[in-house]
């Protein structure tokens, strides 16, 4: 199983040399299984940068497939799908997984975001430009996609908007992808750590320090401290800290890394272009 | 009337070293007139010109939109005077049969978008849709929008105050042939050739003897498309050589155009430009007129 970063950063983009090293571009991680099966964790901005590396591998000439996991419909997390050049391309194939939201389903979530008011490029969701796009409402629960098994488990996030979080098991390793989490409902906890089991690699919602996190309670995110806290009961052996606040500069995640230094769990920061490979 | 660029990128913000210098940050530049200030588009660099004009404790702002496409309007729910309760914030944007700016501002803070409803704003809002030419007063500046010819309903705008002025004129095709809006296509030939001239009239009445012209200037002559309703430097040039602007800052850089490109490109059209001063805009550039 590869892992690779293309978007780290949360709720905007940061286009700034200071954030530059960890990344400007919000959340998009893509897992490729050994048998070919492509998977991608959410359509932040660094989407648009992981199509264009596709472009190169099959989908320039529409003989490509990836299925694209959404962890919810906040714009920092689909914002890079209406620039995907992939999915102008016929001949692709997308499936796109997630959830709506109240009375509108992702569909009609996804083809908000591409109308007209608002959006310059084709909308490639109308079935009859570009790539063959099959969105899939989905509920908590595993389900499988080609030779890697997912599971969803819903985590509160936003009052009223929950967040998915995902395991992807594929190769004998593990992975756990968990960018949007407060932890305030009861059954929190015990999803995430079922999640995070014993998983090679676990890439966590920080977008709070602990003394942030006082103050900033209910704004639907955690504190990094959460998240090594979850890394360690859950048996995680390596933890990605994610969803860098757009404020917090490299210097700042450096810090907050260090702090963690004497964690049991080996802790870094999330950083856009990263790659690792398991199993 | 000092001027400062805060987002210069077009489409979406671009996050790599190489796009580090002139930014990629998207569509947003604040002009300060001694007596009010106003921002033209809310792309993401209206981030940190939120910031700094609440560090100053300005708490009446003056928000002009060319258009709802989303680089222009992508960092409103990010703007921290939106949560002030002493801040008053004007919005305006071209009216046109059933476009509503407060409908789109609104829907880009629907629940499934954004935890925090545009209704929740703890500012004061007003919403002010503009007719194709009119002209109104911001305190001593007068400010006039003209239609652009661009997708949707955009428009582009003159600021004018005590014999100094500037035009922000993005997004716009200059050239193109086509009538791109929405409502604008005619199939009667005589009536589209007078559309497309008032169209280029508008761009030049409002670029008329500028100190300062901020000019789209997305495509190049070899990667040019007819119907994105973008211009290239050739058409900044045409238009700031017609109109007798003084300064002409290229803008809404493409996203893939690097830094090393846009340096490349200002060396290919300074030679022979035939205009007093040929820029590319930049984030945290400031002029002042």
């Amino acid at each position: 199983m590869r892992v690779k970063l293309w978007g780290t950063r949360g709720t905007i983009p940061t286009p700034d040399s200071a954030t530059n090293r960890y990344g400007g571009n919000t959340p998009c991680v893509e897992v490729l299984a050994a048998s070919g099966d492509r998977l991608i964790l959410d359509g932040g901005l660094g989407l648009h940068w992981l199509g264009l590396g596709l472009i190169e591998d099959g989908f320039g000439s529409g003989k490509g497939t990836a299925h694209l996991l959404l962890t919810h419909t906040h714009f920092a997390h689909i914002q890079g799908v209406p620039f995907c050049s992939p999915a102008m391309i016929p001949g692709n194939q997308f499936v796109v997984y997630g959830r709506g939201l109240g009375d509108d389903s992702l569909d009609d979530v996804l083809r908000k975001q591409m109308d007209t008011t608002y959006c310059p490029v084709p909308n490639f969701l109308s079935g009859s430009i570009g790539a063959h796009i099959n969105v899939r409402e989905i509920q908590a629960g595993e389900f499988a996609i080609g030779a890697a098994k997912v599971s969803a488990g819903s985590l509160s996030h936003v009052p009223g908007t929950p967040a998915f979080g995902f395991r992807i098991e594929a190769d004998g390793a593990a992975l756990a992808y968990i960018p949007d989490v407060e932890y305030v409902a009861n059954t929190d906890r015990g999803t995430a750590l079922a999640l995070a089991a014993q998983v090679d690699l676990l890439i966590h919602d920080a977008h709070f320090t602990a003394d942030e996190y006082t103050r900033m309670s209910g704004r639907g995110h955690c504190s990094a401290d959460d998240a090594v806290s979850l890394a360690a009961a859950a048996g995680a052996r390596r933890l990605l800290l994610f969803h860098h606040h757009p404020d917090r500069s490299d210097a700042d995640i450096d810090a907050m890394v260090a702090s963690y230094a004497d964690a049991s769990v080996l802790t870094e920061g999330a950083c856009e272009g990263a790659e690792y490979e398991f199993g | 009337m000092k001027v400062t660029f805060h987002g210069v990128r077009g489409s979406f913000p671009v996050s790599r070293p190489e796009y580090a210098d002139y930014g990629g940050n998207t569509s947003c530049v604040e002009i300060d007139t001694g007596t009010a200030t106003i921002i033209i588009d809310a792309g993401t660099g209206i981030r940190r010109a939120g910031k700094e004009l609440m560090a100053r404790g300005v708490d009446e702002i003056h928000l002009l939109i060319t258009h709802t496409h989303w680089d222009h309007i992508q960092g409103l729910p990010h703007f921290a005077p939106l949560q002030e309760p002493q801040v008053t914030i004007h919005l305006y944007s071209l009216a046109h049969n059933d476009h509503q700016l407060q409908e789109a501002i609104a829907g880009q803070q629907e629940s499934c978008f954004f935890p925090l409803a545009l209704a929740d704003s703890k500012a004061s809002l007003t919403f002010t849709g503009l007719e194709d030419g009119e002209s109104f007063a911001i305190g001593d500046t007068r400010v006039c929008c003209r239609r652009l010819n661009h997708p949707g309903v955009a428009g582009g705008y003159r600021l004018e105050q005590n014999g100094d002025a500037m035009a922000y004129i993005s997004d716009v095709d200059y050239c193109t042939d086509l009538l791109l809006g929405d409502g604008m296509a005619t199939t009667d030939a005589a009536q589209g050739r007078r559309r497309l001239q008032e169209l280029r009239d508008g761009v030049r009445d409002l670029a008329h003897r500028t100190g300062l012209m901020v000019f789209d200037t997305f495509f190049l002559p070899e990667d040019y498309e007819p119907d994105w309703g973008h211009s290239r430097p050739d058409d900044a040039l045409q238009v700031g050589r017609d109109a007798e602007a003084e300064i002409i800052a290229l803008f809404h850089h493409k996203p893939h155009r690097t830094d090393a490109d846009v340096d490349a490109l200002l060396d290919r059209y300074r030679n022979g430009a035939g205009v007093a001063s040929l820029i590319a805009a930049r984030e945290r550039l400031q002029l002042t007129l």
